[in-house]
């Protein structure tokens, strides 16, 4: 099962093993409400991520990326999850590889630019989403 | 030491030569105590005197209150205690310390505070003795709740037996109605007037066409006459059963197939069961048996082998949900039960697609938000056969929750994590967890890990003779049960030889053996229903392997030929005969069953049913009285 136009947005491997528990190709209430879910959960974390940053909160937004990296994780979308991780280095102190340190005005300067970064990277999944369902019901 | 007078500064008789004074009590202890004692304690040596019945003399009635002797002097007297009177000493003995005596004196603290030792060693003893009563109990508790479960899985392998004894009892009527209508139809009137004709017709048919049908309805009325759901009445057990385990409170969840049990059976005996069973039997009624030299089932044929009116036991763990469409995501990994899972996540898409995965392999999921959610529940006694522990978590991280979990629980506790670097991991198995799925998990990742960590809840292999584990394969029939789709009986028994859970292996056969003795000896005071026991108990041994037939039946013959000791020498002889009867009999029945056609087993059938009908006459004499 092919989603159309995710390209590397997407791990197949592993959200097709959520499409594969819908209950049929024809049917799918479950993987479909996952990942809307999975939407609202998102817009609510890019809003606390915004919150976070103007109060210049490292720690809650290490915790916010680690947060929607793992559900962006489990649907395998693969770049939100990466931004994410980023995101988590960056509340760190630490570079995006999460090895070296850095200040907190790099910090607050990168995460700036990731959030941003990753609000697109949602953006488009979303989109490519979005069309999935659409077509399949 | 009074003799000597060297010390009569310190210790000397006393006046009237019927006493004796301690003048000096420092002296006396440093240096004369040592000398004839072990000790130099003078509360010891007094509390000695006592013991033999010395008494300090008091000396109130004197008009200062004081010793003649001086202040610090201590002056004991004893009936036979003379000075000059050796003869008399042999008078003071040790008193028995049983009776004592109520003027206890202030002496006597140091008297009872011996006493108080005595006592307290006692209490110890008395209540290490009470904690073996109680650890006794408890695993009588545990033993009897275990023989409680395994009795009740007896029965219900037996009344297994039975519907596949009715199952196969139907089959040959409908063989049985078959085979005349043939030879009815090969007849030269048949073909032509087989309505009109009947009457003539069953004139004309040959007597040994009408003999196959009263073996049948005779082994029918034996089969009803000897009911195991009425002869068994498990509601007992299950009531007693259900109350050990409401006693036991550690065992909060009951095991599953009791819990299946329960609700949907057994409230009217043999009407609950008897309704599956007449289920079964309309849907075998409905089943049209082709005609044909091999009834429309050629074991060469493959395609044939759908006419067979039985489930297919090849594939006994495929579940039928009529729903579920897409089978391939739906893996059973043939638990004997579904696993409890407690899946501990904060996010919710993980949960939600954690729950489903586990949900596809027949676990049964709870769900806890953050550790503390989990850590709570854990504490209010929940059981789990595994927890999924994500690590970052609000309110209370996994490894603090496992940590927490450790301190009184041992279930198994895998973390599910994306920190999966070895140092992270090295601190999951150091605060107690047991294994890491790393994140995100796949459906594979999650399985193998269910496998690893409940490898003792699957099944045993269905490879059959070497099951090890009787309780579980009952277990496995009872679950088979449950599966509307599926005749229990067949599923259970139909089988072939591999595949026979409940009887094959040889785990299963002292606990039969045990349970036959049980309702022997139970029905022993009750002759008619020992006897029906019986049969149900050599029933029962009809599917069992050979080799076991071979030592039951030297076993009934023995029981036979005490019989003939004890009853007339004609009802053994008859007893006897029947036991080869019985040989016969069991040795064909799985030709009976596959083969199918061969109408003159019939009469052989008859004898093996009459087989045990006929024994209990002779045995019971012999059996009732022990």
């Amino acid at each position: 099962m092919e989603v159309p136009g995710a390209e590397d947005r997407i791990d197949q491997a592993t959200f097709e093993q959520i499409l594969e528990m819908d209950d049929s190709v024809d049917d799918r209430d479950f993987s479909k409400s996952i990942v809307y879910d999975f939407f609202t959960q998102a817009d609510s974390t890019f809003d606390k991520m915004d919150s976070s940053l103007d109060a210049k909160d490292l720690k809650t937004l290490s915790e916010l990326g680690h947060f929607l990296k793992g559900s962006s994780a489990t649907l395998g979308l693969t770049k939100v999850q990466h931004s994410c991780e980023k995101i988590q280095h960056y509340g760190h102190k630490k570079d995006e590889a999460g090895s070296a340190d850095i200040t907190e005005e790099e910090a607050l300067e990168k995460l700036k630019s990731e959030i941003a970064q990753v609000k697109k990277e949602f953006g488009d999944v979303q989109k490519v989403l979005k069309k999935f369902y659409k077509d399949e019901s | 030491m009074l003799e000597n007078g060297s010390d009569e500064s310190v210790v000397r008789w006393g006046d009237n030569g019927d006493s004796f004074v301690v003048l000096e009590n420092e002296k006396f202890t440093k240096h004369i105590l040592p000398k004839h004692f072990k000790h130099s304690n003078f509360a010891s040596f007094v509390r000695q005197l006592n013991k033999y019945d010395f008494h300090k003399v008091r000396h109130n009635n004197e008009e200062n209150g004081q010793s003649p002797y001086g202040a610090g002097a201590w002056e004991f007297k004893h009936p036979d205690f003379k000075a000059n009177n050796k003869d008399a000493l042999d008078n003071i003995r040790r008193k028995a310390p049983a009776p004592r005596k109520p003027a206890a004196t202030v002496e006597d603290v140091n008297f009872s505070s011996q006493q108080l030792d005595l006592m307290n060693s006692q209490l110890v003893a008395t209540q290490t003795q009470l904690q073996q009563l109680q650890d006794r109990y408890n695993e009588l508790t545990i033993h009897h709740s275990m023989m409680i479960q395994e009795v009740i899985g007896m029965q219900k392998t037996i009344v297994n037996h039975e519907h596949v004894m009715q199952s196969v009892m139907q089959f040959l009527h409908n063989l049985d109605a078959q085979r005349r209508r043939d030879s009815r139809m090969g007849h030269p009137f048949g073909g032509q007037a087989q309505n009109g004709n009947v009457d003539a017709q069953n004139a004309q048919v040959t007597p040994e066409d009408d003999v196959p049908a009263s073996p049948l309805q005779h082994a029918a009325k034996l089969l009803s006459e000897t009911n195991a759901d009425v002869m068994l009445n498990p509601r007992n057990l299950e009531h007693m059963n259900e109350i050990t385990m409401r006693m036991n409170g550690t065992l909060t969840t009951p095991p599953p197939e009791f819990l299946r049990a329960r609700p949907a059976s057994r409230t009217g005996g043999p009407g609950s069961a008897g309704s599956s069973a007449s289920v079964r039997m309309g849907d075998l009624d409905n089943l049209v048996y082709p005609v044909g030299q091999t009834q429309g089932i050629d074991p060469m044929y493959s395609e044939h082998i759908n006419n067979i009116p039985y489930a297919l036991p090849s594939k006994p763990n495929e579940p039928i949900v009529p729903d579920a469409r897409k089978k391939s995501a739906h893996v059973d990994p043939g638990w004997i039960r579904p696993p409890q899972i407690l899946l501990v996540e904060d996010d919710p898409t993980c949960r939600r697609i954690g729950g489903k995965f586990l949900y596809a392999f027949h676990c049964s999921i709870d769900s806890a938000l953050d550790g503390l959610e989990a850590v709570n529940k854990m504490n209010a006694g929940s059981k789990y056969d595994l927890i999924l522990m994500d690590i970052i978590m609000p309110n209370l991280d996994g490894v603090s929750a496992c940590h927490l979990i450790r301190q009184f629980d041992n279930t198994p506790i895998i973390a599910m994590t994306s920190n999966i670097r070895s140092d992270d991991i090295a601190m999951y198995f150091q605060h107690g967890m047991n294994d890491v799925l790393p994140k995100p998990f796949t459906k594979e990742g999650l399985l193998l890990i269910l496998d690893k960590h409940l490898a003792h809840l699957k099944k045993p292999v269905a490879d059959g003779m070497g099951a090890p584990q009787p309780l579980a394969a009952a277990r496995q029939v009872l679950k088979e049960e449950d599966s509307p789709a599926k005749s229990p009986a067949t599923a259970s028994n139909w089988n072939s030889p591999n595949n026979m859970p409940g009887v094959s292996p040889v785990g299963t056969n002292m606990t039969e053996e045990q349970y036959i003795q049980a309702v022997q000896a139970s029905q022993a005071g009750h002759p008619n229903a020992y006897a029906m026991n019986h049969m149900q108990a050599n029933m029962q041994y009809g599917t069992s392997p050979q080799m076991q037939l071979q030592a039951r039946q030297q076993q009934q013959a023995a029981h036979a030929a005490q019989a003939a000791q004890a009853a007339q020498a004609a009802q053994a002889a008859q007893a006897q005969a029947a036991q080869a009867a019985q040989v016969a009999g069991h040795r064909r029945q799985a030709s009976d069953i596959s083969g199918g056609d061969d109408m003159n087993n019939a009469a052989k059938r008859q004898q093996m049913y009459g087989a045990p009908q006929l024994q209990p006459q002779g045995m019971n004499p012999m059996q009732r009285p022990r």
